[in-house]
């Protein structure tokens, strides 16, 4: 029973890292305060729960809802790409405003608030992972790829025209870089992770609805990437762990389960409150958050 | 003919709410120069104060809205002290303080939904009457005193921005906050000022929309988008500007439903703020300040 409890944490952290680190690309690495990232990881989900639900294979799924919020995020990018500071933030929050109305309204598709029950289980040629174990060792799997590529990304030379993006556009565009190009490829592929992680949730949880998407979910994600440190991977790993753990023992103080939601809300908004007064840095950050 | 008047009340009632909610925030846009979600959980808790001290503790009606309106500028200037300010000291980014305030936001919804719980409370002040029937379109009394408040509220405060020393010097703050210092205007003074206005204005919404409709933890995340869109549509930096816009909004929602199914009433809200955000930035009204960034 405790391990299954265990087995489900790890997989909540495993699907919590893909995205975490998808975000960290984007705001840590090349400057872009995303505010959107919600609406992809909902992309992702609603795209592979549709097609598997229709009996198209898992894999495929699973790739369409990454390229589909790739696409998305590339959509996003044209008219954001001119913003700056507040105003993408404030953008791409409208942006997951936009997604989830949507995801909520066009009832023929995605039955409306009713939701995506009964999606299977992810099948990888024949081979079911309906045990919890086998699943977290899939997750495991995407998640250490989507790190090595992130850690790949930014140790190239794109990662590093990405940062000189960060710190400081109008510098590297004198030095020639095509800088709304590159803020154009690094929104595609943190969408990309983003709709993977969200593919994997609904196979997992087998049940999507809006409000598992609304714009709440957008805090716990923040935290991550801020206490782990902006630009820093491995500081993003930590944070994952600790931020997914951290509300868990309120389950064993006997707190009743309708309070452990606004509760652990509550906690992640206070943190979050802390960090951002008293600690700016984070725990692993190379760059102070202005 | 008594569709388009109904419709038309529909969105003035709505736009009266919304325009509220958006003076409130702008005014504290102008002067801060940051984006103040945190101001929807003003509202839902000036909403829910309300509801306890009429409805449980069993207050006179014109006592509970004089103790939450007190409430509500008591809690707006003590948010901007004990977090805007602190990150202010060490020269947070909008950004930062963008983050800070949606964090606040979630905090407050979360805290309601603990201490009152989930479900959907009534103040039940008024009881449900039959509206009036002006050529065949249909607005409730309360609905009538609601709009007058609203109007009411609104020409005071233009009253407090134009003529009062306490007014002019927000605006000046707004304008160029060195040179408004160099006047002799302390702008942290100022900052707070602010804060207690909109966040009477806010109460008061919280308290309307708390006799008309329900009460329900979302309320103010959901009020906020609206005011805030409204804001954006106007012209965020300007309190004219953004009333104007959460009256466009209020009607263009109520109008949109004519076209398309009723559950997209929201959705009509986020497409606009978006396509704002995008094209106009600075809004209808807003004129965009010479090297400022967007």
């Amino acid at each position: 029973m405790f391990e299954a409890y265990l087995i489900h944490l790890a997989i909540l952290i495993g699907i919590y890292l893909i995205i975490a680190l998808a975000l960290q690309l984007s705001i840590g690495f090349t400057g872009q305060f995303n505010q959107g990232i919600i609406a992809f990881f909902a992309i992702g989900a609603y795209t592979s729960a549709l097609l598997t639900l229709n009996g198209f294979p898992f894999l495929l799924g699973i790739m369409m809802a990454g390229i589909i919020s790739m696409i998305f995020g590339f959509i996003l990018a044209i008219p954001t790409n001119k913003l700056k500071g507040d105003y993408l933030a404030l953008a791409t929050l409208g942006f997951s405003f936009v997604v989830y109305a949507v995801l909520l309204n066009w009832v023929e598709l995605t039955r409306g608030p009713l939701g995506l029950p009964g999606i299977p289980k992810p099948e990888i040629l024949g081979f079911v992972f309906k045990d919890n174990l086998l699943f977290l060792i899939l997750t495991v799997v995407i998640a250490v790829i989507t790190y090595f590529v992130m850690w790949r990304i930014t140790k190239s030379q794109f990662g590093k025209v990405l940062e000189a993006v960060r710190d400081d556009e109008l510098m590297a565009k004198i030095l020639g870089k095509n800088t709304e190009r590159m803020k154009m490829y690094s929104l595609g592929i943190s969408a990309f992770f983003a709709g993977v992680a969200g593919s994997l949730y609904a196979s997992y949880i087998t049940f999507i609805d809006p409000s598992s998407f609304t714009f709440l979910q957008i805090i716990p994600l923040l935290l991550i990437i801020i206490i782990g440190g902006l630009a820093s991977l491995r500081g993003t790993v930590i944070a994952t762990i600790i931020i997914i753990l951290l509300p868990e023992p309120m389950r064993f103080i006997g707190f009743p389960s309708s309070m452990i939601g606004p509760m652990r809300q509550i906690i992640y908004a206070v943190i979050l409150l802390i960090i951002l007064i008293y600690l700016p840095k984070g725990l692993m950050g190379k760059i102070k958050l202005k | 003919m008594s569709i388009i008047l109904q419709l038309f009340f529909n969105g003035l009632i709505a736009g009266a709410i919304y325009a509220l909610v958006a003076a409130g925030f702008s005014l504290i846009y102008s002067t801060n120069k940051f984006v103040h979600f945190a101001h929807g959980s003003i509202i839902a808790f000036s909403a829910y104060v309300t509801y306890w001290l009429f409805s449980v503790i069993g207050l006179d009606f014109t006592l509970a809205v004089v103790l939450t309106i007190c409430f509500s500028a008591l809690f707006g200037v003590a948010i901007h002290y004990l977090v805007y300010f602190p990150l202010r000291k060490r020269d947070a980014s909008p950004l930062i303080l963008l983050t800070a305030s949606v964090a606040l936001l979630i905090f407050f919804e979360s805290l309601i939904l603990l201490l009152f719980g989930a479900d959907v409370k009534t103040i039940g002040l008024i009881k449900v009457e039959k509206g009036m029937e002006i050529f065949g379109a249909i607005i409730t009394p309360l609905q009538v005193v609601i709009v007058i408040v609203s109007f009411a509220l609104l020409f005071s405060l233009w009253f407090l921005m134009k003529k009062t020393k306490i007014g002019k010097a927000m605006r000046a703050v707004a304008d160029n906050k060195d040179v408004a210092e160099i006047c002799g205007i302390s702008s942290n003074k100022i900052f707070a000022w602010s804060f207690a206005i909109g966040s009477v204005i806010a109460g008061i919404a919280g308290i309307l929309v708390a006799i008309e409709q329900n009460l329900e933890p979302t309320m103010g995340t959901n009020l906020m988008i609206k005011g805030f869109t409204g804001a954006i549509i106007g012209g965020v930096g300007s309190v004219p500007g953004a009333i104007l816009g959460a009256f466009l909004l209020g009607f263009a929602e109520n109008f949109g439903i004519w076209f398309l199914p009723s559950g997209y009433k929201d959705a009509i809200a986020f497409v606009i703020l978006f396509v704002f955000l995008l094209f106009r930035p600075q809004g209808i009204l807003g004129i965009k300040k010479q090297g400022e960034k967007q």
